[in-house]
């Protein structure tokens, strides 16, 4: 028999958490209660810029049912939070800034009167201008959003000489690109539970995404230390970087509610709420200017990106950079210069969404390289291969990429699944035909930073407990939304232990009980929680296998755990079972429990230069989309797209192929159907008749290619994946409408009337139908 | 009003508010909170139950129409204390990421096979078409169906 | 959550017309409940709404072969037509229509009757219905009349009912023999998806190829929805052609102007719908290219 390299990693199917989730038992943050409990209900905004003037809540507090309505006077400490900027207002204090803005809260015995008494309370608010348009909002006359300039991020790298690279140029290029803005569309509505604790504390059982930073705005708002705020992750129905600050401040108001009446208080949002005032991710608009000879060797690329932040700043300073870092691609070029912004506008802010910062700067370079290779008269993918990364290249901030560079591999082998060259010769020619169905295939390649990078520090802790029977408990920082994050942290635990993931039970995250292990964002989950999970497993393993020498009388060196036993590979008679030397272990007072404890390399950023160490490791990958284009309605069918990734290693195949897949339609309604829209101020969509995302019936054939190059940043190899899988669909689409089509556009989504018309169509609309 | 109505094979007398719907009879009256409450407007499909033989969304059924109907949420899929064939597949084939649409996904997939126990690939998609998930992509959970139509 | 209900529920025509009569201002008849639960939800919650609940009523609950006719209960689901022999041999359209109504649940609760009385100039069923000149029958306490449907219709979510009248039956002639029929929705996705534009025809030819019976109804265009006789007998008489049916699809576009005036959509839908009343008269008439259904 052949010795597999692992026997758990990249092996077992399965997950953890499926049993509840199947049987209807997982209990999500809103199908929870507590006795006595209370709900609480907002009053937001109605006015994109306001000053308030007065706030009157004593017809609400008479109301029957009502036991307390509070404002921002009413918030014991700080009024506002931020994980970056600190500006955002839990309720908001001298003027609102969009539609949306909580302004007050109501508890009640029930949630409809709750919701009832929100009615009754009564604002004076004086109107201030107030402006939607980005670039509207960068002008020195525009109104003023917060105490500053509304362009409070800018983002710089600087590469070579771009004068120089331009000089070089036998072609250069300039176009501009769009992208919209995309709700999150996590199928569960936000929902938190604040119990207050005896004593002055308060435990959340709520749905955020980052419990650690929730937690820190808790007690900043709350006046109270962090060690007297316990939050607790509920089963979470999706977060897609979505369930933060908006998560925040639910807690925040819950919590307040909370502690104001001494009675637990459940806060759920609808759907209509949870569209009105979560954050979305930021739509760009993207100037891009490209430098190339004429045998497609880049000289030059210039950027100069704007990001519609909204009304507050929250994750913006990190998703630009980002995109900043890495809005020259793959791509080698000595001479890069981009300028990224962030400007507040009066709208729905804009935050961390899947992608952070790429699926905006992948759409706009990977249309341009199309352009380009149009241009040049060059195959769009020997375009690619000419420039892109390989060993050894250093990236637009100066980065020397360590080994493992797997652009040319990914790119050869989505290429090849789809038979590229073939397809693209014969569309080519098939556009000569008269028929309406116009058919073409495109791709789009990225690199993208793992974790969080210059961003922050960047740590994680998972906690592994051998019971006395061999039952295993784990407990992470790392969030799970739904992603699978503790099923692959249970992989590697059960990898190092020699067991079946089976044997473990996760607990979910909470701040009280496991050391603060930053946001579970950038898909840094694996990379970070997995090896957090195998240093706390080795612990565990180590001091077992010490006990087990002694008891088996073999050398450490000798002894294998493996499928739940514990033999001397020189004497297969010599064995225990993990569970009996578990207990043999406990009676002996042998530590059982490890803590792991991970901190990635660090990074280094220059704000001035734009220039450094982004990220400690890389990865890459390549989409290609092959389309059929209806010329005569604008509808475009994605028939079939192949993703190729490098993972590093994948601890669990099936997770990342369904990772991959989730990513790829969700970069599909990016691309094709979904706009978050906005108009002065008012959002145009406010469930989801409105706001579309792909059904089963709009799916293509797809192909996940995984590839493994295993770098030894990760655990056994891994990196990530989360990210990556939706950052590319869009731009291979486009590409691809543009190959069958022979038309460009420029701007998300590629909706029937862009496609058709070349342009956008302006809607006014009813809510509910096409026409107004 | 009092209704009469069975659920998962148990029969139930309720006195309830006229203007409850189906989804807050079960999560809120009744406790079965593995139904999901997504959007209440029949778009999303997290609500879905199977009544009388069909599946529906249960946001849109007034809770007062169901008086007299026989109902099956994710709850009743259980057979003898053991999985079901189709929830198992789902756990095999990696349908399930966050869950949420997991209820509704199976009860529109289980009203499906109840008709029709070999659905081809694209009869399966219209049977979830009114399911949205946002995690999966979708692929593991025809899979996952079609899975059982070939036992 | 839903504003206060005082919920009726009926069980027979009587018991209808009987509770209509009493409550002739206030109440809001339920069937399905797929328009008016989410139509409620988003209604201001502190005002009472009266509900008559019409959805067991079980003798109009049938589809009915009246021999050159067929008679649709009110109350029959969309899911009901799909599975329907007879509405699939005799007015295969509509049948086509209601499969393509959101999603598999809607169509389980959505009833004919709804669409119809809720009058969304999207609704599915109606371009084939008028096509069909389908004629409806309502009834009140007074008695019942009967109406064509593209009368009853007077406008985007406008009906000519009275408040103590309801909708029981619908009613239509079986296409004749021979004819054949076709209903494309186009929209923004392939299901749970509202119909940007749409097209219900029928057609036939004579034994010398002539266009003999042809109906073409666009839906989406005009608030209310009607056959276009005018291109109807312009295509009478004809031997099918693709120009034709171009010509045909220019025509009915060109009238969708002249209604609606030009608005933000027209720059859109004016080549669209064009395009689509030209593919159902070559998918009727059997003219490559192909079939373009949905
Ligand atoms: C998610 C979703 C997707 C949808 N997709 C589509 C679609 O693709 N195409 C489409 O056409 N529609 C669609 N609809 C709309 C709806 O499902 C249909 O219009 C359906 O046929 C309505 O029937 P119902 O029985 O549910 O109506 P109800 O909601 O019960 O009633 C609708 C209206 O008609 C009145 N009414 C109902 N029956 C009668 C009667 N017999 N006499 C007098 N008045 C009556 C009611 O008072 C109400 O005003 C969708 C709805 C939802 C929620
Ligand atoms: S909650 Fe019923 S369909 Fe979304
Ligand atoms: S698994 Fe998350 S929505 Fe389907």
């Amino acid at each position: 028999m052949q010795k597999k390299e692992h026997n758990v990693v990249g092996q077992y199917t399965g997950r953890l958490d499926a049993f509840g989730k199947v049987t209807g038992r997982a209990l999500y943050a809103a199908d929870r209660c507590f006795p006595g409990m209370l709900y609480g209900a907002v009053l937001r905004s109605p006015y994109p810029h306001a000053r308030i003037l007065q706030i009157s809540t004593n017809a609400a507090t008479r109301k029957k049912g009502v036991i307390a309505a509070l404002t921002a006077s009413d918030i014991p400490g700080a009024r506002v939070f931020g994980v970056v900027v600190k500006n955002q207002s839990v309720m908001a204090e001298d003027k609102v800034r969009f539609i949306g803005d909580g302004v007050a809260i109501v508890a009640a015995l029930t949630e409809r009167e709750a919701r009832e008494a929100v009615g009754l309370i009564r604002v004076e608010y004086k109107l201030l201008p107030a402006v939607f348009d980005v670039e509207e909002a960068m002008k020195p006359d525009a109104p003023r959003i917060h105490q500053g300039d509304n362009v409070f991020i800018h983002h710089k790298v600087r590469r070579g000489s771009i004068e120089k690279g331009f000089q070089e140029a036998e072609v250069i290029l300039k176009r501009s690109y769009r992208t919209q803005r995309i709700e999150h569309s996590y199928l569960e509505p936000e929902a938190a539970l604040a119990l207050p604790l005896p004593g002055d504390g308060i435990k959340i059982e709520c749905c955020a995404q980052n419990a650690y930073s929730t937690r820190r705005s808790v007690s900043e708002v709350l006046g109270i230390p962090m060690n007297r705020v316990e939050i607790e992750q509920a089963t979470m129905g999706g977060s897609f970087g979505g369930k933060d600050e908006v998560m925040t401040s639910l807690c925040c108001r819950a919590a307040l509610l909370a502690l104001k009446t001494g009675r637990p208080v459940k806060m759920v949002n609808t759907r209509e709420e949870s569209f009105l005032e979560s954050y979305k991710r930021h739509p760009y608009i993207l100037y891009y200017k490209i430098g190339a000879k004429k045998n497609g060797r880049l000289t030059a690329i210039e950027a100069r990106i704007i990001a519609d932040a909204g009304a507050y700043a929250s994750m913006s300073p990190f998703v630009t950079w980002r995109s900043a870092v890495q809005a020259a691609g793959p791509y080698e070029c000595l001479n890069v210069k981009t300028d990224a912004f962030a400007v507040y506008t009066n709208q729905a802010y804009t935050g961390a969404m899947r992608g952070f910062g790429s699926p905006q700067v992948n759409f706009a370079i990977e249309s341009l390289m199309d352009e380009l290779a149009q241009e040049l008269n060059l195959d769009p993918l020997e375009l690619r291969l000419k420039n892109c990364f390989t060993e050894g290249s250093v990236t637009a901030t100066g980065q020397k990429l360590n080994p493992g560079v797997s652009l040319k591999e990914v790119l050869q082998k989505a290429a090849g699944e789809m038979k590229w060259e073939m397809k693209r010769a014969l569309y080519e020619g098939e556009k000569r035909n008269q028929d309406y169905i116009k058919r073409g295939i495109g791709l789009a390649c990225s690199y993208r930073g793992v974790s969080l990078g210059a961003e922050g520090i960047d740590a994680a802790a998972t906690v592994v407990s051998v019971q006395s029977d061999g039952s295993v408990i784990m407990w992470s920082g790392i969030s799970d939304m739904g992603q699978g994050a503790q099923t692959a942290q249970a992989i590697i635990a059960s990898e190092v232990l020699g067991i079946s993931p089976d044997r473990i039970t996760f607990f979910p995250v909470n701040t009280s009980r496991i050391s603060d292990s930053g946001p579970t964002v950038a898909s840094r989950g694996t990379i970070m929680g997995g090896s957090a999970a195998k240093k706390g497993a080795e612990t565990v393993r180590d001091s077992m296998l010490k006990e087990a020498s002694i008891i088996l009388d073999e050398s450490i060196d000798n002894l294998i755990m493996y499928n739940n036993w514990i033999f001397s590979s020189k004497n297969r008679t010599k064995k225990t079972s993990f569970s009996a030397l578990a207990g043999e272990c406990f009676n002996r007072g042998v530590k059982l429990f490890g803590f792991g404890w991970h901190k990635s390399p660090s990074t280094t950023w220059d704000e001035k230069t734009g220039q450094g160490q982004a990220y400690f490791t890389f990865v890459y990958g390549c989409n290609v989309a092959e389309v059929e284009v209806d010329t005569e309605t604008g509808q475009v069918k994605v028939i079939r797209i192949a993703a190729a990734h490098d993972v590093g290693k994948a601890i669990n195949r099936a997770g990342v192929e369904g990772q991959i897949y989730g990513g790829l339609v969700m970069g599909m309604g990016y691309g094709l159907m979904e706009e978050f829209s906005i108009q002065e101020g008012e959002p145009q969509c406010y469930n989801f008749d409105e706001y579309l995302i792909p059904t089963a019936c709009d799916i293509p054939d797809m192909k996940a290619i995984i590839v493994e190059n295993p770098d030894p940043l990760g655990p056994f190899g891994a990196k990530s994946i989360g990210e990556p899988a939706t950052e590319l669909a869009a731009p291979a689409i486009l590409n691809a409408i543009c190959h069958a089509t022979g038309k460009r556009i420029r701007e998300l989504p590629a909706d029937l009337e862009k496609v058709l018309l070349d342009h956008k169509l302006k809607r006014i609309s009813k809510r509910g139908s096409e026409e107004k | 009003m009092k209704i009469e109505i069975k659920v998962n094979n148990k029969r139930y007398c309720l006195e309830i508010e006229h203007n409850l719907t189906l989804l807050d009879l079960l999560r809120d009256e009744l406790g079965l909170t593995g139904t999901k409450r997504g959007c209440e407007i029949g778009e999303c499909g997290a609500c879905t139950v199977i009544m009388n033989g069909d599946a529906v969304n249960s946001c849109l059924v007034l809770a007062p129409q169901a008086d007299g109907s026989e109902i099956f949420t994710v709850e009743g899929l259980e057979e003898n204390g053991e999985l079901s064939i189709l929830q198992k597949a789902f756990i095999e084939h990696e349908a399930v990421h966050c869950g949420f649409c997991t209820p509704g996904m199976l009860m529109s997939a289980k009203a499906l096979l109840d008709k029709n126990p070999h659905p081809t690939e694209e009869e399966i998609k219209i049977a979830i078409s009114g399911n949205l998930c946002r995690c999966t992509g979708y692929k593991q959970i025809i899979e996952a169906i079609k899975s059982v139509s070939n036992q | 959550m839903l504003p206060e209900i005082k919920y009726y529920k009926a069980n027979t025509v009587e018991e209808t017309v009987h509770i209509l009569a009493q409550n002739k201002h206030a109440i809001r008849i339920l069937a399905g409940g797929t328009d008016l639960l989410p139509e409620l939800r988003s209604e201001k919650q502190n005002r009472k709404v009266i509900i008559l609940d019409i959805s067991s009523i079980k003798l109009l609950n049938k589809i009915e072969d009246e021999g050159h006719f067929i008679r649709i209960g009110a109350l029959v689901k969309h899911s009901q037509m799909v599975e329907s022999i007879l509405l699939g041999r005799h007015a295969g359209f509509l049948t086509q229509a209601s499969s393509l109504v959101g999603s598999a649940q809607i169509r389980n609760r959505g009833t004919l009757g709804g669409n119809i009385c809720n009058a969304a100039p999207c609704a599915d069923t109606l371009p084939p219905l008028v096509a069909l000149d389908a004629e409806l029958t309502l009834e009140s306490s007074s008695g019942n009349r009967t109406e064509l449907l593209s009368g009853f219709i007077r406008g985007a979510y406008k009906t000519n009912r009275a408040n103590d009248e309801f909708l029981t039956w619908i009613r239509f002639k079986k296409l004749p023999e021979g004819c054949r029929s076709n209903f494309i929705k186009l929209g923004r996705r392939e299901a749970l998806s509202i119909a940007r534009l749409q097209v219900a025809a029928c057609g036939m030819i004579d034994s010398n190829n002539k266009i003999c019976y042809i109906r073409i109804v666009p839906g989406s265009t005009t608030p209310n929805v009607f056959r276009f006789t005018e291109v109807e007998e312009y295509l009478l008489g004809n031997e099918p052609s693709e120009r034709l049916f171009s010509k045909a699809g220019d025509m009915v576009a060109r009238k969708m102007v002249e209604i609606t005036g030009v608005r933000w959509s027209t720059e859109y839908k004016k080549p669209v719908i064009a395009a689509l009343v030209r593919r159902s008269l070559q998918a009727i008439f059997n003219l490559k290219p192909g079939v373009a259904v949905k």
